[in-house]
């Protein structure tokens, strides 16, 4: 599983950072979510799941994906 | 519906979507100046109406024609969308432009709200947090309006800005009568006040920057190495004084009443000091209830939205704290929940104009609830509440608010 940010939707909310803060960050400069390593490990599909619904601007899609 | 009157509307509205509604008014005997907006669909009226008050103005009940109208700034401008329309009201930067000319004062901020740059506040807010609760403690009572939730955020702005905490007396005042005077003479001399301290420290700023938001604001050079016009960085300042303050006053205001009432809530939030990730998803849920601020739009062409013709320059209201109770987006939207697992409230807006200060709103608030529970671990409302204290408006609250423990 990995998650696909659209960065021309996400207003820097950061409530995936807050909800799910081993996923996702947020930058320095303009506050949009960055996913330094795209692969969901299993222990974190929930709160990665819950974060995603919790994005106020649907910003966050779910994928399947393998390894890369 | 029976109408007291019947007031005139512009051609283009259709009789039945008229609904004679004045956001300002709290009638007496309304001790919750949110109440003036839950009542609207039972009187009867349209999801999207209008009403003649206030200069004249649509409202938006849904919450995804609300969110549309946050996203859609083609159609929904915040430029010159004042309710009742204020002319000639200063251009507010960002807030009061459109992208793409938006995006220029949106950027060179956007470093200083982000959740890193603000958990970089941390300590300072800590520190003022404390010290202000000690002030009182001990004294059993507060009207937690003056005493708190007033000077906390404005010691703020001073801190972002570089200013000594020996004005906050200052600045209160200044901003006690932005917010609450309505006579127009007193208004003005007041808007001049502000400009002329936010026009001296940017000069201050200008001639020996410090690390501080006015000195950033006025160093920044755009793509061709020049200073940003004058006036458009004294109205970012002044976007930042009108922005920062009051809805942080009484997002906070509205919070302590209910945890005044509340010993669950409280327990709750006492039993989550150490956890800060608890701790905010409760936070995030009295951010969706008490949503204190509507938000003006203004139709920038003649089109129909949902059915509904529109004019050019029609206003638009958008009210966060319908959009966050809208049954279709919420499960059970009238309770508080403070483990909301999906809590996709608006009460920071939606889109390119997203409240940039969000992050130390909540930071703001957050601490101020830990070290408050820290020390003051219960209380509750005094039995002597001010009467007709409570007013609506773009941002609805409470002129005091009085606890005791």
């Amino acid at each position: 599983m990995i998650v696909i940010a659209n960065l021309k939707m996400c207003q820097g909310h950061a409530r995936c950072e807050d909800l799910c803060p081993e996923y996702f960050a947020t930058d320095a400069v303009e506050g949009k979510v960055v996913i330094a390593s795209p692969e969901v490990p299993p222990e974190l599909e929930e709160k990665v799941r819950l974060a995603v619904r919790n994005c106020p601007e649907g910003a966050l899609r779910i994928a399947k994906g393998g390894a890369a | 519906m029976t109408l007291l009157y019947q007031p005139a509307a512009p051609d283009h509205v259709p009789p039945e979507l008229i609904v004679d509604f004045d956001f300002f008014d709290v009638p007496p005997g309304v001790s919750d100046p949110v109440r003036i907006w839950h009542g609207l669909t039972e009187r009867g009226a349209p999801p999207i109406f209008y009403t003649p008050r206030n200069g004249g103005h649509w409202v938006f009940l849904r919450y995804v024609d609300i969110v549309e109208a946050y996203r859609n700034h083609e159609m929904f401008s915040t430029r010159g969308a004042q309710v009742p329309p204020l002319e000639p009201y200063p251009v507010l930067q960002p807030n009061g432009v459109d992208p793409p000319e938006h995006d220029v004062f949106r950027k060179l901020l956007a470093p200083m709200f982000t959740p890193l740059a603000v958990r970089r506040m941390t300590d300072g807010l800590q520190r003022r947090a404390e010290g202000l609760i000690a002030g009182f403690a001990d004294r059993g009572g507060c009207d937690f309006v003056a005493d708190y939730a007033a000077k906390f955020p404005t010691s703020t702005f001073l801190e972002l800005f570089g200013l000594p905490q020996s004005r906050l007396p200052e600045f209160l005042r200044i901003s006690d009568t932005f917010f609450r005077s309505t006579d127009p003479e007193v208004r003005a001399a007041n808007l001049q006040e502000i400009f002329a301290v936010l026009e001296e420290l940017f000069r201050e700023r200008d001639r020996s920057p410090g690390n501080d938001l006015a000195s950033a604001i006025v160093q920044a050079r755009d793509s061709e190495g020049r200073q940003h016009p004058w006036q458009d960085i004294i109205n970012c300042g002044f976007l930042l004084f009108v922005a920062g303050l009051d809805t942080v006053t009484n997002t906070m205001t509205y919070v302590w009443r209910y945890l005044a009432t509340s010993p669950d809530a409280r327990a709750k939030f006492r039993d989550r000091l150490d956890d800060p990730a608890a701790f905010m998803i409760a936070i995030e849920e009295l951010m969706r209830i008490n949503a204190v601020s509507t938000i003006y739009r203004r139709v920038t062409h003649d089109s129909v939205f949902k059915g509904v013709q529109m004019r050019r320059n029609d206003r638009i209201l958008l009210p966060n704290t319908i959009a966050n109770r809208d049954a279709t987006v919420f499960q059970n939207p009238g309770t508080i929940d403070l483990d909301r697992k999906v809590n996709n409230h608006v009460t920071f807006g939606v889109g390119p104009h997203r409240c940039i200060g969000s992050h130390l709103a909540k930071r703001e608030i957050m601490i101020s609830l830990q070290e408050w529970l820290r020390r003051i671990p219960e209380f509750e409302l005094a039995p002597d509440q001010r009467e007709a204290s409570v007013f609506g408006g773009p941002v609805m609250g409470f002129e005091s608010l009085m606890l005791r423990w």
